[in-house]
């Protein structure tokens, strides 16, 4: 069975190979030049320590930003790798047998079919899981210079979705999803195109509706006037959602932090803030920054499970191919 | 006397349909049956459950007293080639020789080399760039050196022309005829069936109309040619398979346990050809002008 595996899926495992060793050639040298550039601005020093983030520092990153935020739009070729996995390897590993009609010489060798399944499910699985973490361990390196205090938080959603475990989760999934779709349509279009539509749909569906809500967010209040309570404590954070509340606590202005030193006051002679009425305050709701790898493990975790029942799902289907 | 394969009252159905029902039938082993039918008439399902691709949804099937579905032992027994013999066509002929050998027990790849090198089959080229006829070879040859004790051929010779045809059924008969293994092949195409099979099972519309042993087939028919039938009892006929009027003459294709001895009527031998297609002409449907909407 491995010799059958490995025959049947050698080109294919060439032309990953060379899409990884392709990824590498792009990764590793912007990588390389952003964090020459990052070190030449000074910023770690910046990063190390937040409370002496001075004026100059902000310049700093803000002129390293400028520099590679295009790079980020090599991001989204990040989060659609995980799909193309997928595509490539799922959909076709028993849709094309079935369309070819090899699946009707294979089965009648002298190998039972759960056998067959789950040497090419573990195959592929295991195959899919080495590029994953290389791919996983790569980008996350790439983009952490990029994801810094004046930028843009890790846990943000681009972020968040191309580096660490996830990608690893979100492309077992894919595969697995493949491989399913593959046992229910007998054609590889169908079977590609419910492959799309299914990542596509629970990734964005879990992303928004979900994500948020796996563990209950952080309240924070910060009085409209003064020095402020924990200015940083979010830096690299979550934020859901903020803005200014009254006293009675509804909000007056969603979207919106304000800072105001105490005795300025604005055009109309008023204390800054005081429009808001008296007793209004900054409110943020929020994830801190440690969370970030919690949240990791349970996306991972939710989309491995899934991956693994897709499997069990997929072996219990083959059985009642003909 | 052994059997190697018997269904009782084994019916699949997809959807509402059914492919096959209430098949009933024993196939004695070291035989050469040929399943005939014409498309649709459920001779892929019936092989598909003998070789435990499908479950069947009512009755059993049993291959070597085993039911096949779900008992991969029994495939090491079973030599099986499926319809437009589909093969990894991106693999060579060589390949396909050393996977037999990794996904069976007993595999005798001698003697798919030597049918291959003496069909002069190139080794070394990939068997999608073979024509029909090779690759319907190189799948014989993979199924033989198995050396299974049932031969299970799904319209093997389908795709190939008259000359390619006749080779293949040529050399199939030369191997199984030394081995003794039992053979079932479905065919539309009568002309091969004759020379080289010994046990017929004509299948029409999902069901069994006809199985038994060539001989006794050809013996027990008769064509009888005589004045205008009226559908009266006709002395030694048990039953009239198909007849043909004409305004003052009959023709009547019937079963006949014993020798007809009517002085009205003129009695002719019959050929296996005749008998498949006198069957087959019984169940010819007409249902369909009602689904087309038109007047019959």
């Amino acid at each position: 069975m491995m010799w059958l595996t490995w025959r049947q899926h050698r080109k294919q495992a060439l032309f990953t190979a060379i899409g990884l060793a392709a990824l590498a050639a792009f990764v590793i040298p912007t990588g390389l030049a952003m964090r020459h550039t990052y070190t030449d601005l000074g910023l770690p020093d910046c990063a190390r320590d937040a409370s002496e983030f001075s004026e100059a520092c902000n310049q700093a990153f803000n002129q390293f930003n400028d520099r590679y935020n295009t790079l980020l739009l090599a991001g989204i070729l990040f989060l659609v790798l995980p799909l193309m996995v997928g595509l490539f390897w799922g959909a076709p590993l028993v849709t094309r047998e079935v369309e070819q009609g090899t699946h009707r010489f294979v089965w009648t060798q002298g190998v039972s079919r759960k056998r067959w399944a789950l040497v090419k499910f573990a195959s592929v699985g295991a195959v899919t899981l080495a590029a994953a973490v290389a791919y996983g361990l790569g980008v996350s390196w790439w983009q952490e210079p990029l994801t810094n205090p004046n930028g843009n938080s890790r846990f943000g959603f681009l972020f968040f979705d191309m580096q660490g475990v996830v990608p690893v989760g979100y492309t077992l999934f894919a595969v697995a999803l493949g491989v399913f779709a593959g046992t229910v349509w007998p054609r590889m279009l169908p079977a590609m195109a419910a492959t799309l539509a299914g990542f596509a749909g629970l990734r964005i569906g879990l992303t928004v509706l979900a994500r948020p809500r796996y563990m209950p967010a952080r309240e924070v209040s910060d009085p409209l006037v003064g020095a402020g309570g924990q200015p940083y404590e979010n830096a690299g954070g979550w934020v859901l959602a903020h803005g200014i509340r009254n006293a009675s606590g509804e909000m007056v202005a969603s979207g919106v932090q304000v800072r105001c030193p105490e005795g300025v006051t604005g055009p109309d002679g008023r204390q800054c803030g005081a429009e808001f009425g008296p007793g209004a305050y900054n409110w943020m709701l929020y994830h801190p920054a440690d969370r970030f790898w919690p949240f990791q493990y349970i996306e991972a975790g939710i989309f491995t499970a899934l991956a693994v029942l897709l499997l069990v799902l997929a072996i219990w289907r083959v059985r009642r191919i003909a | 006397m052994e059997i190697v394969l018997e269904t009782d009252r084994l019916g699949k159905r997809y959807g509402r349909n059914w492919a096959l029902r209430d098949c009933s039938l024993r196939l004695p082993a070291g035989r050469v049956a040929a399943l005939v039918g014409p498309n649709g008439a459920g001779k892929s399902t019936l092989l598909h459950m003998a070789v435990g691709l499908l479950r069947p949804d009512s009755g059993s099937v049993r291959v070597f007293d085993q039911p096949p579905y779900g008992h991969p032992a029994i495939l090491e027994d079973i030599g099986f080639v499926a319809q437009d013999t589909p093969l990894y066509r991106d693999f060579t002929a060589e390949d396909l020789i050393t996977l037999g050998g990794k996904l069976n027990r007993r595999w005798d790849a001698s003697v798919a080399r030597a049918r291959l090198a003496q069909l002069g089959i190139p080794p070394r080229k990939p068997v999608g760039k073979l024509s029909g006829g090779q690759r319907a070879q190189v799948a014989l040859a993979l199924a033989l050196a198995k050396r299974p004790r049932l031969l299970l051929l799904d319209e093997p010779v389908a795709s190939l022309d008259p000359l390619a045809r006749r080779e293949f059924m040529q050399s199939l008969m030369g191997s199984v005829a030394e081995s003794g293994t039992t053979v079932l092949l479905s065919s539309h195409i009568l002309g091969d069936l004759e020379r080289v099979c010994d046990y017929l099972i004509v299948l029409h519309s999902a069901e069994v109309k006809l199985v038994g042993p060539v001989e006794d087939l050809v013996d027990g028919h008769r064509r009888l040619v005589g004045p205008r039938h009226d559908g009266g009892p006709i002395a030694g006929v048990e039953s009239i398979v198909k007849a043909s009027h004409t305004d003052r003459q009959s023709t009547l294709l019937v079963r006949a346990g014993q020798p007809v001895d009517d002085r009205l009527w003129t009695v002719h031998e019959v050929t296996l050809e005749d008998i498949i297609l006198a069957y087959l002409a019984e169940g010819s449907a007409n249902a369909s002008y009602d689904t087309w909407g038109v007047p019959a």
